[in-house]
């Protein structure tokens, strides 16, 4: 059990470094596929289901579908792929700072993995994740409504950006 | 270091590398910003774990709404740029250029 979450670390850590040295966007949405499946079974196997839940709904399945729309809007027709040579420079380059990682953050170490289990007991059950959510809506009122305010206003700063003909932000066509 | 704070460190450390080295595309520097979110997603929700303090798993969801923010705006400049230039290609935002 403890290698298959290291199996999923593991897993998290290739996914970021297949989008930070994507050859052409495509693959970088499917790094970020990659990275966000496996950051989603770490925290299942951690116990927080409800965070994990979370990530795969509004980030996976909202955020995600939203950039893979704009890559297949904005990408070229014929894309590079893995195979050509300064793709190639620019993984070796990001292999050796991941190696350098592992290296600086102590191999011998590495191998603890710090974290216990989540379900607290007692005389009442209270999951640490759905009861910490919740009070989001009680005690972080403010919060929520700040989000909430926040996100209302992104919907107007995107209308604005992309308003043309002069009488936008940013664009002057 | 252990290997849970190694994970999301290193993930968080190359998003930001290939954030600062992006090439040709715009779209690529907003996955790599993407990337950073993810990885700033898991370690806000790995600290409430170790710490067992559960009023702090509120933080994961209100760094994700902000960050839909991001992604929103991002998206929006991706778009003006595509619809103003022709592409996303980084060498057409040559405005200050000399």
């Amino acid at each position: 059990m403890t290698y298959f979450v290291f199996f999923l670390g593991v897993c998290f850590v290739l996914g970021g470094l297949a989008v930070a040295s994507n050859p052409s966007p495509y693959y970088g949405v499917v790094g970020l596929v990659l990275a966000s499946v496996a950051g989603c079974g770490w925290l299942v196997s951690l116990g927080i289901s409800f965070v994990a839940l979370v990530l795969f709904m509004v980030y996976l399945g909202g955020m995600l579908v939203v950039f893979v729309y704009s890559v297949a809007l904005a990408a070229d027709p014929f894309p590079e792929a893995w195979g050509s040579w300064d793709v190639m420079g620019y993984s070796f380059g990001f292999v050796l700072v991941l190696v350098m990682g592992v290296v600086i953050g102590g191999f011998a170490e590495c191998w603890g993995l710090g974290v216990v289990t989540v379900d607290s007991g007692g005389v009442s059950f209270v999951r640490l994740d759905f009861n910490g959510v919740a009070m989001l809506y009680s005690w972080g009122v403010g919060m929520f409504l700040m989000a909430g305010w926040g996100l209302l206003l992104t919907l107007f700063v995107v209308l604005e950006l992309v308003r043309g003909l002069s009488r936008g932000a940013i664009r002057a066509v | 270091m252990s290997i849970m704070h190694l994970n999301f460190y290193l993930a968080f450390t190359l998003s930001s590398l290939g954030l600062a080295f992006h090439r040709t595309h715009l779209v690529s520097a907003l996955l790599c910003l993407e990337s950073m979110m993810l990885s700033l997603y898991i370690a806000l929700s790995l600290w409430p774990v170790e710490t067992q303090t559960t009023s702090f798993t509120m933080m994961p969801m209100l760094m994700l709404a902000f960050s839909a923010c991001e992604a929103g705006t991002g998206l929006a400049m991706l778009v003006a740029s595509t619809r103003t230039h022709g592409s996303d290609h980084l060498h057409t935002l040559n405005l200050l250029q000399c």
